[in-house]
């Protein structure tokens, strides 16, 4: 936010457009006013008032105080959930973002047949979420699947890696990585926007590729860097579906794959605990908000916006 | 039980028209004017104009299963004009999340599936419609499966039919391997843990003697009942000691130890993946414990001429363990606006021989005996082989285990991440049992 | 793809043979670094380079769709031995899963992929709509407070779905919305997809800011500008949220089967759930033959869109 305000100081117009554009900005944010008056906000602000009572989703709620937020720090599988989904995303999101830089410049240009190719490597996410991604990874992953047959040729017996308790965080993380065709995507469109000349002058000028990434491509990229980081981060926080699938809901072996969020539907839908569910998730928002807050001071310092 | 049950109806119905008004006062900030009235169409539709009443049936199940339910809510409404049931039906998963939400936005379906590790939840929080209260036939229903669905002495459901939790053998496996099949009705636990040893032994790499059975809480339950305890008492506390849960446990470890079922992560793998991805399933081993209603999938996915075996250890301690489970309850919502209607449905489903010739044993093998009888002729082989089976278990079972208590979903879920920790070594049955019991404890409390 | 070498070190690299360089005290690091070097050595022309970067993305390409390729063949063998016979070429080629599984449920499956269609198409048009204003709002106009309802518009996506389902199905529900397509296409039109206002927000900040201050010396409204400058410019930024809006609409699962109570309204999502049952027997055969059929659309739904992707400014000339 602070990136914000510095650009409001910074850029003054004049007085009559300030006018102007307060009236303007009514009108551009009308939809979403709306939108959050009347869908977004009595969710959002029913599910701050029930993470203070213990609704049991069949009952109505009675008022409880702060005792679920209390109950959280002596809940040890809630501390194992956070550590689990700290681990994914430590590594899950840098990798898959590097992932889709790598394929969206690979994919940008001077190729033949780019438009089939970039599809094929977004078909993966296309199934991302899909119920029959737990018998596919288990194709991949599992004690008799394609990893294992490969290791196999080199006379290493593997693992069913998919329900190993100290493997299978991992190959969630492969999975997420696996799915990288989002990112690719908006870097494939923001790759567009980086203007080809600045890349001839700097050719010209015999810098190598590496230092074209770096001092062009990289910066000139950055808003769209900066976006993906700032919503991956967003949504590994709240990984549910692959976990959910993989695991058939249980977060397992011995909640190696227990997700922050899988354990919270699992109070909240299963355990008939949305009290404590919600409570759970407005502590997740606190930690997502202030990691996205600290994303965006540190923005100032590597993110180049044109304006 | 109705007083309060009508109590907190209304304070449920409270509790929703407040949070209403809460949205619409917020939408009223933002400075909209209200609401499209396209929406109540649909509702209009649904009501029909002439005294029609409609209801809603909700089940889960998979496709086959929506086909035949839709052809008995056919039947219905050709017996009984005037009624429309509407269906409601999804994935077992998906079914819960959206029942629990349907009836905390006050829409609950008229006519509810449930199930036994759910239904105290809903029943005692009032959800829930006293069956007795409705003109329901239960005659043909004996007391003892009728008793499966009372819940502090109320009738909250009917089962559906019933299952035996059961041994499912793959004769030619063990054929292959040399290896005889077992006299089931003298084995004890410590004979099962052999055969799988030697099963596994003899049939070579990637052929193993039984799945692991330690990812569901009906063999504890079993194991229990053998020794005269009970995974849950009458009134909801735990009534089996630590020392019966390790044991459990150490079956699981021995099977482990003598090679009997395979190693921690394939073991965990093949629990997930269904009646199909099955050791049995995929020809690879010559056990696996099963509700006995999963014969079907389970032979056609083997394409072998499986056979049903008692659980071992009926007759090693006090008494024998084995029980009849209602494979689902059919339940009425107490906020019903057509009682009437819905307990007329629910009759139909129970005692309706057509209904019954349409479903066979898909909800399990009948509750109703006169029901259960005229359907035997029609039965496919692996169905009618349960049949037999269950007929033959009727004079050895003692009695039903109570209604788990609230709560008791979660033993599932519970049981499988213990079991895991003793398969993968990170606990002691020991250990292991004790985590059990406290975890129950809570989550049940 | 005319890189010079600018290594001032390039000549001692002639001299090592391919032996010492695979010497194993070597860091991997330092072997890494040569292999451009030697590749320009031999001066590969261009068209085996083109060669090798095809054989590159077609094999990594197969090990990414592994498990897609996978489910192919499984969708063409019969329900039994799917488990039994796990390899990736089916013996026979068998229909009857696609036949059976169109048929399964108890609307044809055209009813379910019709379904989503018409949730899906007013998904994207919402979206493309409401959060490109929305967008337009918060990159380019000042106005009071503006950080602050930023924030907030950010933070609306920091809740898990989970908690947020049972209050909107309340709401819904007292709007009687509830099995209709409303819930699902009435919120994209009222902008509540923050992820797409983000998004736009930070391809509109990467657009010269002198082209819109030119018009408005021309005398050219906030409107006009919005339509005639900033849309146009920011194709693939609309592309992007078409596409996305179009594939996580079609997957989602959660909220399609809260709302939607009733089976004529289901969608493919939904649908697919119905041939698992984890109590009893699956359809495996049917379901993988129904997502082989469910994916056909988004795939060309992509193959389509995606040339708009790459339709950005420096394509198009301008800067």
């Amino acid at each position: 936010m602070a990136m914000i305000q510095e650009v409001a100081k910074t850029r003054h117009a004049s007085r009559e457009t300030r006018k102007g554009d307060g009236k303007a900005a009514a009108v551009f944010l009308a939809p979403w006013f709306i939108g959050l008056g009347l869908i977004t906000a009595f969710p959002l602000l029913a599910s701050l008032y029930l993470s203070f009572t213990d609704y049991s989703l069949l009952e109505p709620p009675n008022w409880v105080g702060i005792e679920n937020y209390q109950r959280m720090f002596e809940d040890a599988r809630w501390i194992q959930s956070l550590g689990v989904t700290f681990r994914y995303v430590f590594f899950s999101v840098p990798l898959q973002l590097a992932m889709a830089l790598m394929l969206a410049m690979a994919l940008d240009k001077g190729l033949r047949g780019l438009a089939f190719y970039r599809s094929i490597y977004y078909l993966p996410s296309l199934l991302g979420g899909s119920v029959a991604i737990a018998l596919l990874w288990r194709q991949v992953f599992g004690a008799d699947g394609l990893v294992n047959q490969f290791l196999a040729y080199f006379g290493i017996q593997g693992y069913g890696w998919v329900s190993h308790p100290d493997y299978a965080l991992g190959t969630l993380m492969i999975l997420n990585v696996w799915t990288f065709g989002a990112p690719m995507v908006i870097f494939l469109a923001g790759l567009r926007q980086v203007p080809t000349m600045y890349y001839e002058a700097a050719s010209i000028d015999g810098a190598s590729k590496v230092r074209q990434f770096f001092s062009i491509t990289i910066p000139l990229l950055s808003p769209i860097i900066f976006f993906n980081l700032v919503l991956q981060l967003i949504g590994a926080f709240q990984a549910f579906t692959q976990a959910f699938v993989v695991s058939g809901g249980t977060g397992g072996p011995i909640d190696s794959t227990l997700f922050y969020t899988l354990y919270l539907y699992q109070q909240g839908f299963k355990s008939f605990d949305m009290g404590y569910a919600s409570a759970m998730a407005w502590f997740l928002l606190l930690i997502v908000a202030c990691l996205t807050a600290v994303n965006f001071f540190a923005s100032k310092y590597w993110v180049f916006y044109d304006d | 039980m109705r007083a309060t049950t009508t109590r907190r109806g209304r304070s449920r119905a409270a509790f929703i028209a407040f949070t209403a008004a809460g949205a619409l006062a917020l939408g009223a900030c933002s400075g909209d004017s209200g609401v499209p009235g396209e929406a109540g169409e649909t509702e209009a539709s649904e009501e029909g104009g002439d005294g029609d009443v409609s209801i809603r049936f909700s089940w889960w199940g998979s496709d086959d299963r929506h086909q035949t339910t839709q052809e008995i809510i056919d039947l219905f409404e050709e017996k009984n004009p005037g009624i429309t049931v509407v269906p409601d039906f999804t994935d077992w998963g998906g079914y819960w999340d959206k029942l629990a939400t349907t009836v905390a936005g006050g829409d609950t379906p008229d006519v509810i599936t449930h199930e036994e590790r759910f239904i105290a939840d809903y029943a005692n929080r009032g959800v829930l419609a006293d069956l007795e209260s409705l003109d329901i036939d239960t005659s043909e229903i004996p007391e003892t499966v009728l008793d499966g669905g009372r819940v502090d002495g109320a009738l909250y459901g009917l089962a559906t039919g019933v299952n035996a939790y059961a041994m499912v053998a793959d004769p030619e496996v063990f054929a292959d391997a040399g290896v005889d099949v077992p006299d089931d009705t003298t084995w004890t636990w410590e004979e099962f843990v052999e055969v799988s040893g030697q099963i596994s032994e003899a049939a070579g790499d990637g052929v193993w003697g039984t799945q692991d059975l330690g990812f569901n809480e009906a063999g504890l339950s079993i194991l229990a009942r053998q020794k005269g305890q009970a995974l849950f008492n009458e009134d909801g506390t735990l009534g089996v000691d630590a020392e019966t849960v390790s044991q459990f446990f150490q079956i699981g470890l021995d099977l482990q130890e003598n090679g009997g079922s395979p190693d921690g992560s394939r073991t965990t793998e093949i629990q997930a993946a269904g009646p199909e991805g099955s050791l049995l399933g995929t020809n690879s081993g010559a056990m696996g414990v099963w509700w006995s209603n999963q014969l079907g999938a389970l032979s056609s996915a083997s394409g072998h001429d499986l056979e049903l075996l008692r659980i071992p250890g009926e007759t090693e301690f006090d008494r024998t363990g084995m029980y009849f489970k209602p494979a689902m309850f059919y339940s009425v919502s107490a906020t019903t606006e057509h009682p009437e209607e819905s307990a007329l449905f629910v009759d139909f489903l129970l005692n309706d021989p057509e209904a019954a010739a349409l479903q066979l044993t898909d909800r399990g093998l009948p509750s109703n005996l006169s029901v259960r009888e005229s359907i035997l002729g029609d039965l496919e082989a692996a169905d009618a082989k349960v049949a037999e089976f269950m007929a033959a278990l009727d004079e050895e079972i003692v009695d039903a285990p109570p209604v788990p208590p609230n709560g008791a979903g979660d033993v599932q879920d519970i049981i499988t991440r213990i079991n895991s920790e003793v398969l993968f070594g990170s606990m002691t049955p020991d250990e292991a049992a004790e985590a059990f019991l406290s975890e129950v404890e809570a989550a049940t409390s | 793809m005319t890189d010079t070498p600018v290594r001032p070190d390039a000549h001692t690299e002639t001299t090592t043979t391919t032996a010492q360089r695979i010497r194993p005290e070597r860091t991997l690091s330092e072997v890494a670094a040569e292999v451009p070097d030697v590749r320009r050595k031999r001066r590969v022309g261009p068209r085996t380079r083109r060669l090798i970067k095809h054989l590159l993305l077609i094999g990594f390409g197969l090990i990414m769709l592994y498990p897609l390729l996978w489910m192919l063949s499984s969708s063409f063998k019969p329900n039994e031995i799917i488990f039994r016979e796990p390899g990736l070429i089916p013996s026979e080629i068998d229909l009857t899963n696609y036949t059976a599984g169109w048929n399964a449920l108890l609307h044809p499956f055209s009813h379910y992929l019709m379904n989503s269609a018409i949730v899906v198409m007013g998904s994207v048009l919402g979206n493309l709509i409401s959060c490109s204003m929305a967008a337009y709002a918060f990159a380019r106009l000042k106005f009071r407070g503006r950080p602050l309802w930023f924030a907030i518009m950010l933070m609306t996506i920091m809740l898990p779905i989970h908690v947020i389902i049972v209050p909107q199905y309340i709401l819904f529900s007292q709007l009687e919305w509830i099995n209709t397509f409303l819930p699902l296409i009435v919120p994209k039109l009222l902008a509540t997809d923050a992820f797409f206002i983000f998004l736009m927000v930070q391809f509109f900040r990467g657009l010269p800011k002198e082209l819109d201050e030119a018009a408005r010396l021309d005398g050219c409204g906030h409107g006009r500008i919005f339509l005639r400058i900033m849309l146009p410019l920011s194709l693939p930024a609309l592309a992007t949220t078409a596409i996305f809006t179009f594939i996580w609409t079609w997957n989602d699962f959660f909220s399609q089967l809260i709302f939607l109570t009733r089976p004529d309204m289901y969608t493919v999502p939904i649908a697919l759930r119905t041939f698992l049952d984890a109590t009893s027997n699956s359809s495996w055969g049917p379901l993988f033959a129904m997502s082989i059929v469910s994916l056909i659309p988004i795939f060309f739904v992509f193959l389509f869109g995606q040339k708009y992707l790459v339709k950005g400014i420096a394509t198009t000339g301008i800067k």
